[in-house]
């Protein structure tokens, strides 16, 4: 998701650069209509920067910050799991010696040791089953809640880009209307891209040496 | 052993039956016996494959529901609410425009759920009819939509001039709720934007259903195809919607603006003003060559500006295609967080699903053809000019090394011969490549203008179908951002509650009964030291430099200093009831004294003690606190014990004992008078234990 918003940043900026270079060319200077139109889209690009500015901003604070701090919880878990895991292994370490002294003579000193072993025991088994219990509650308790957690994220998400595009459709409208050729469609483009690049090759100072 | 691995493997039923998909969970809930392990795996298997067919059924089965909900608001909105609007007086302008190609697209709607009627959904055939019917309806549905979605914006137009008036406003809206008043309506639009709705969403539910469809599957293939068909039909929708709104504005009267200006552009005006700029240059530079040619300094100077134009506008584009392409190859959107169907998730990812398919690789494609691929080529014809002019330089050298001789050699003629040729070409031609050039830059920079524009209008679009879907679209910005950081405020509180509860549990130390080498430890510790500096060893350490310590697991040891002379914080000076040295600080955990269970009491052992005597001994003494049934209990010694005085007397761990008193002659309850072997006197009160009595009674083999 972040990489996303990099890209994403990186795209704007990058428009940007286009017409800040284009503006900074002394092509402008002695053109009126060019400086006019190229400080147009210039304008319009730093507009569109900022929004998008905007834009991640508020994606950052309701998308991505919640994201991190939710998955920040995931190491936690994963140590409470194998916490409860190190105990169990406890618990049947002590479970297997106090079987043991069970199946021993009944002598004087096995008893005593029994009963130690049994004493040990006792605590080990009472907080694996605490631990145990705890986990079995918390856990879908945690899973069920990513719906809710996430449900305005993804709100907020969409709601950016909503506002993002709009403004974006507003400024290039304009910008087209002032300094675009009359609308052609992408073939008329393209044939008259073509054109002009022929005419350019017919000229002899263009030929290959 | 059976008991321990029952708790296991319910605690494992439990997990696997909640959570199916979060992989973090499993790992540790699936360590226990080899055999177990390949019983799960197989069942696991089986139970995805059977969530596979499952899910397919579902997404199938939503196609064709909401398929049939569709039709039916559409059915609702053209003919009730229509004839309901076409009552409201004064009457509405334009009415039949909002309608104006709605019967087409019900039509092919009828058609696809006539054809799905056919069979059934949990028919294995079913998906092969779906695909055919797709299939066949594929050219009308393309043509039935592409017209709508052309004549949409004609649609909103209306709308909002009947918003302008207040009072007609309201008689629509009545109308419309009266007319749908099970539906969350408050426009016409709710109805009349679901066409543009659902051809954007014909892929997404043919791609989920291909998701959980099963490669060997006879209808895989064909399902493909309809899901890739769908997306084309899309871009071709959206073309055909771009082209018809260019040929409309074709109609409208221009006025005289920038484009205009440029397309007065000539080879006149252009030299005139190059001859400027070469002036500009001149004093720039102050390179002032010997043969001063002003016109063709003002030419190469133009030409210069313009290529270094030309090139950096040619990277700029570069380096925002590529930022382009890592854009798109972030998926977020792809990941499964499982997170069901709530409204926001699905639409969100419908909505990017639709961006990264078709609406942003449009846009990457356009912008290749119309803008980069010509500025490929305009930079790579600035070389021969280029190369040109330092070829005219090179001769303009030669040429004035020449001087001003009279009678030049035939070498020499050609020299200048040479020279004069390559400036009269470059003065021929330099002014139209200049003009043609720019022309051509300008004409790329305004298609780039209008493919953002064009991708800008296709996103509005896509999301004008989606708002009403979500809960919170209609608040103003600033309503909507302050409920969205008060619910993300509000879930990140819920979250740490949750996660607190675990915490605290879990780090809940075990309360371990302490031996008694451990209980005189923590007594001569606590003489010198404060309760909250009293450590436990988590793990034995052994130690390695000066002045380590080695230590076993569980032994107590009070804190002397958080860090070692040379201030590192992980090495803590530690009072080991006497040796003193350093153990590293991972491995201590605060030692809590908690009052806890009741260890075998004084009390209980005297009463025992005294009933296991009086077994022998019929005294007709009778202990008022012995009155119970009594269990058989007997008190042995727990550990061994030295003797240090002839007031006490030795143990052997495992001795069966006789307690003849809790107590010693001032009534510290520490020490009892105890008879074993023969022997009497005092030992700790802590080294006896209180056993069952599973032996024979006292005349054990020990005495």
């Amino acid at each position: 998701m972040k990489k996303s918003t990099e890209a994403d940043t990186a795209m704007s900026k990058a428009a940007v650069k286009i017409s800040a270079d284009l503006l900074s060319n002394p092509l402008c200077e002695q053109d009126q209509a060019f400086l006019d139109s190229m400080t147009a889209l210039d304008t319009a690009m730093r507009r569109m920067d900022s929004f998008n500015q905007e834009k991640v901003n508020q994606i950052q604070k309701t998308v991505i910050d919640p994201l991190k701090k939710y998955s920040s919880v995931f190491p936690s878990l994963n140590m409470a799991v194998k916490r409860r895991e190190q105990t169990l292994q406890d618990y049947k370490r002590l479970q297997s010696k106090v079987e043991k002294y069970e199946e021993k003579e009944k002598t004087g000193p096995n008893m005593v040791k029994l009963h130690q072993a049994r004493e040990e025991l006792r605590p080990v088994k009472d907080d694996f089953e605490a631990k145990n219990k705890q986990l079995l509650e918390e856990m879908p308790k945690f899973y069920n809640s990513r719906i809710d957690y996430f449900q305005p994220s993804f709100e907020a998400l969409i709601r950016a880009q909503v506002v993002y595009f709009t403004e974006m459709h507003k400024i290039f409208s304009e910008l087209t209307e002032q300094i675009d050729q009359a609308n052609l469609t992408d073939e008329q483009r393209e044939r008259e891209n073509e054109a002009k690049l022929n005419e350019l090759r017919a000229l002899s100072i263009v030929a290959d040496d | 052993h059976v008991h321990v691995l029952r708790i296991t493997v319910a605690a494992t039923e439990v997990t696997g039956r909640d959570m199916e998909d979060v992989d973090v969970l499993e790992e540790d809930t699936e360590k226990e016996a080899g055999e177990e392990v390949v019983k799960d795996e197989e069942a696991g298997k089986r139970a995805a494959g059977e969530l596979a067919t499952q899910r397919k059924l579902l997404a199938i089965e939503e196609l064709v529901l909401t398929e049939r909900n569709y039709l039916r608001h559409l059915r609702l909105c053209s003919v009730t609410i229509r004839s309901n609007l076409q009552k409201v007086q004064p009457p509405l302008a334009n009415l039949d425009t909002m309608f104006l190609h709605i019967q087409e697209v019900m039509d092919v709607s009828e058609r696809l759920l006539t054809l799905l009627d056919r069979g059934q959904p949990s028919n294995p055939g079913f998906l092969s009819l779906l695909c055919d019917a797709f299939l066949s309806l594929r050219t009308d549905m393309e043509a039935a939509y592409r017209e709508y979605l052309a004549g949409y914006g004609n649609v909103t137009a209306l709308e909002n001039s009947y918003k302008q008036k207040e009072a007609v406003w309201q008689e629509v809206v009545k109308v419309v709720k009266a007319s749908a008043p099970e539906v969350n309506a408050s426009s016409p639009t709710f109805f009349l934007v679901m066409p543009v709705q659902r051809i954007a969403r014909y892929p997404l539910l043919l791609q989920t259903i291909q998701k959980h469809t099963d490669p060997r599957d006879p209808a895989y293939l064909a399902l493909e195809d309809v899901a890739r068909i769908a997306v084309d039909m899309n871009c071709k929708i959206n073309e055909y919607k771009r082209f018809r709104e260019v040929a409309d504005k074709y109609k409208k009267t221009e006025t005289l603006s920038i484009r205009d200006k440029i397309n007065r552009l000539n080879g006149h005006s252009i030299a005139k003003k190059t001859a400027r700029l070469g002036q500009f240059l001149k004093h720039e530079t102050g390179i002032v060559p010997k043969v001063i040619d002003e016109e063709f300094d003002a030419l190469a100077g133009f030409f210069c500006v313009l290529e270094r134009g030309i090139t950096d506008l040619h990277e700029n584009v570069e380096n925002f295609l590529g930022h382009l392409q890592a854009f798109l190859a972030c998926r977020p959107e792809e990941r499964d967080l499982d997170l069901g169907s709530d409204r926001g998730v699905v639409s969100y990812r419908e909505i990017t699903a639709a961006l990264k398919q078709w609406i942003y690789p449009t846009f990457e494609r356009r912008v290749r053809t119309l803008v980069h691929r010509p500025l490929c080529s305009l930079r790579e014809m600035l070389a021969g000019p280029r190369n040109l002019i330092r070829k005219r330089l090179d001769k303009l050298l030669d040429y004035e090394a020449l001087g001003e001789k009279s009678g030049l050699s035939y070498e020499e003629q050609a020299v200048a011969g040479a020279y004069r040729t390559i400036n009269a070409l470059l003065v021929a031609e330099l002014p139209q490549f200049n003009g043609t050039a720019l022309q051509l830059l300008w004409g790329i920079l305004g298609a780039f203008s209008c493919l953002q524009r064009d991708l800008a209008a296709d996103t509005e679009q896509l999301f004008a179908s989606y708002t009403h879907e979500l809960p919170h679209s209609l608040l103003e910005p600033s309503a909507f951002w302050e409920w969205a950081s008060a619910a993300v405020c509000e879930e990140a509180k819920r979250l740490d509650a949750i996660f607190q509860n675990v915490q605290e549990e879990l780090n809940a130390p075990i309360v371990q009964p302490l031996s008694p080498s451990s209980q005189r430890r923590l007594q001569v510790l606590m003489e010198r030291h404060s309760p909250e500096k009293i450590y436990q060893l988590t793990r034995h350490v052994v130690g390695s430099r000066e002045l380590d310590l080695t230590l076993q697991r569980g032994e107590l040891v009070a804190l002397v200093s958080e860090m070692d002379t040379r201030g590192d914080r992980r090495r803590w000076l530690v009072d080991a009831g006497g040796p003193r040295g350093y153990v590293p600080s991972s491995k201590l955990v605060r030692y809590r004294q908690v009052t806890k269970e009741v260890p075998p009491s004084p009390h209980f052992t005297t009463a025992v003690g005294r009933e296991a005597i009086r077994r022998h001994s019929y005294s007709p003494e009778s202990h008022p606190f012995v009155t119970m049934a009594m269990p058989c209990f007997q008190v042995f010694a727990g550990y061994d014990f030295t003797a240090r005085s002839h007031h006490e007397v030795t143990l052997r761990s495992g001795e069966p004992v006789k307690v003849l008193e809790p107590h010693d002659k001032r009534g510290n309850r520490d020490w009892s008078l105890v008879e074993v072997r023969g022997r009497r006197g005092y030992v700790p009160s802590n080294y006896l234990a209180v056993l069952p009595s599973v032996v024979a009674p006292p005349t054990a083999p020990f005495c």
